[in-house]
């Protein structure tokens, strides 16, 4: 009988498959059942935004920022507002800032909702998507009667905010704001400790906070793991240093720890809308800003903390109405190379689980 | 221990989930239910029409189509014997429109709006260009509100006002040229025209005075071609949908090239 040999053998995840949120593929290298190595495969998203940037001008790339991640599309089009208003030196109406503010933090209440349902369809718990989707349809409505759209919403502009909230906003927001506390006793109850999803996430991909840091990994993914890191703290921006907020931290860096992290960070955004709901100032929208607007020549960088992590923006202005370099930061880029380095020695169902705790989106990678 | 902990736990999340048995669905069965589209939503683009007259606000400055961000509308005009700009096709390309509302802030004529309409799904993807017969035909029961300045004493300020707010809104560079010796014979005409032209409604619109006659003949649409040949060579012919792709590609790459420069 001839001798019996193993061998590595490769599996082939995506590009079209319904756990890679997008079209990612994954060249899994296999010892059995057990992972070896991952060779993520990216670029089946990538539509040239920071290209086609460059033949807009600033006004006109708005949009397109809208496209570049798209579950905060309201926090894409913060900091590219912000990065212009700096490279233009254009001060922005207070009232502005904070419904950006309201606007950006709805906004990442809707995408950790999105994160709370579809990983946990992922690791195999059907009804927390449905939850998750019905309370962000509450939210997709405020945006709608805000600015006209439920998606990609074109609602923070340069200089300030494209239309002002109609008169039963705010008794809405609040209305949704109370209903959404009362909804972190079922969530917490529906999966925290459900033996079967603590299984499966339990010391899976634990990402020490040396790696996070050394990976550039940011927003709940590092927390996560421990550390104490949020632009909105560290580097303030827009109003955010006039809030009250608690930032969240995890102990072990594992998937479990990145699924309650999301939970937590809700909260603390739900204590800025009130605060901001509470203080919302009155007074201009908008600044004045030239239609045709021509910032001088120079370069700028701007960051926020989104709904996944760090997000920047980098433009350099050559002094005409269209920026002449734009280069977007997606913190999702950083955190799907940590999928090689945190999935070793896992199942492939385990890798799913990985995937989906770390809150990749692919236009984001791609842009 | 752990067990009924475990046991515990999975009950509670049977439970919450138990909760939800009784209640209704929130799910809209959509053909027969309809959700509620709040006022100020951003469907598709129609042109709206003076509520008076029933003319066609737009004034053919091509203000949105140099705010589209994806080049969507065409408009095509002519001079008539009075220099006046004629509107004589106004073309949305829906497939390429990204419903951003750029076209609707930069007009200051309530010439166009996003109405709250969104169902024009087609099988043919030719379907989806619209001209200005059928812009407006969409457009007739959208209810907006009327920004334009309406007739003053004296039309000079006005008018200057208009120039000052809308000149510097165009985007590109190529245009802006191309506006500026555009405009002011617009601006003359109207404060020439206005003592004779008393029939006319609104001060701001005098340019947008002779479309009634393409716009109310619709019933044949080769009649402004064949009305007034010589002064537009671009107006429209049979079929304005094939020629409207590419010109609108050519607008683009005129514009990359400028920027280039």
């Amino acid at each position: 009988m001839a001798e019996l040999r193993t061998e590595e053998f490769l599996v082939n995840m995506g590009p079209h498959h319904p756990s890679t949120h997008g079209v990612c593929r994954l060249i899994l290298t296999m010892d059995g059942e057990k992972v070896v190595a991952i060779e993520p495969v990216i670029g089946y998203l990538h539509r040239a935004i920071e290209k086609i940037c460059e033949n807009r001008t600033y006004p006109q790339c708005t949009p397109l920022m809208d496209r570049f991640e798209y579950v905060t599309a309201m926090a894409t089009e913060h900091v590219y507002a912000l990065a212009v208003e700096k490279l233009a030196g254009l001060e922005v109406p207070e009232r502005a800032e904070y419904l950006r503010v309201i606007m950006v933090e709805l906004n990442r209440i809707a995408s950790h909702l999105i994160f709370w349902g579809v990983t946990a369809m992922d690791v195999g718990a059907y009804t927390p998507f449905l939850y998750g989707l019905r309370e962000r349809e509450d939210i997709m409505d405020l945006f709608e009667i805000t600015c006209g759209q439920r998606l990609t919403y074109n609602y923070i502009r340069i200089g300030g905010v494209s239309k002002d909230i109609p008169p039963e906003f705010v008794p809405k927001c609040r209305e949704f704001v109370k209903m959404m506390w009362s909804k972190f006793s079922d969530y917490e109850g529906l999966l925290n400790g459900n033996p079967i999803f603590l299984g499966r996430m339990k010391d899976i991909g634990v990402l020490t906070p040396e790696a996070a840091i050394a990976y550039g990994a940011s927003g709940p993914v590092l927390r996560a793991s421990g550390v104490k890191y949020d632009v909105r703290r560290n580097d303030p921006y827009s109003v955010y240093d006039k809030f009250d907020f608690e930032i969240p931290t995890q102990p072990n860096g594992d998937c479990y720890d990145r699924f309650i992290q999301r939970l937590d960070e809700m909260k603390e955004s739900l204590k800025i809308i009130e605060q901001a709901l509470d203080n919302l100032p009155e007074g201009d929208i908008k600044c004045k800003v030239k239609p045709k607007l021509k910032p001088p020549e120079g370069e700028v960088y701007s960051r926020i903390e989104s709904a996944r992590g760090e997000m920047g923006v980098y433009i350099r202005s050559d002094g005409t109405t269209k920026p002449m370099r734009v280069k977007l930061r997606g913190s999702s880029y950083n955190h799907l190379m940590l999928v090689p380095e945190i999935s070793t020695d896992v199942l492939i169902a385990d890798v799913v689980a990985i995937f989906a705790t770390l809150d990749i989106i692919m236009p984001e990678v791609d842009r | 221990m752990d067990l009924i902990s475990h046991i515990k736990n999975l009950l509670l999340g049977l439970g919450i989930a138990g909760k939800h048995l009784g209640r209704h669905a929130i799910t809209i069965q959509y053909p027969e239910q309809r959700y509620d589209i709040p006022e100020g939503s951003r469907g598709i683009v129609v042109l709206l029409s003076d509520k008076e007259t029933g003319e066609l606000n737009c004034t053919a400055c091509e203000l949105c189509m140099r705010a589209c961000p994806t080049a969507a509308i065409r408009i095509d005009s002519h001079r008539d014997e009075n220099k006046r700009k004629v509107l004589d096709q106004f073309i949305v390309d829906n497939a390429l429109c990204c419903f951003c509302g750029l076209c609707e802030e930069a007009c200051n004529f309530s010439a166009l709006k996003m109405a709250t309409k969104y169902e024009f799904s087609t099988l043919d993807k030719d379907d989806l260009t619209w001209d200005v017969k059928k812009l407006q035909e969409v457009g007739l029961d959208v209810d907006y509100v009327d920004t334009r300045k309406k007739k003053k004493p004296k039309p000079a300020k006005p008018v200057s006002d208009k120039q000052a707010s809308t000149e510097p809104a165009a985007p590109a560079k190529d245009n802006t040229e191309t506006a500026a010796e555009e405009k002011p014979p617009v601006a003359d005409e109207t404060v020439a025209d206005k003592p004779a032209d008393t029939a006319t409604e609104a001060a701001d619109t005098p340019v947008a005075e002779p479309q009634p006659q393409p716009a109310t003949d619709v019933t044949t649409p080769t009649e402004p071609t064949e009305e007034k040949p010589p002064p537009s060579p671009e107006a429209p012919t049979e079929t304005p949908v094939e020629k409207a792709i590419p010109k609108t590609e050519d607008k683009k790459e005129g514009d990359q090239t400028d920027a280039s420069a």
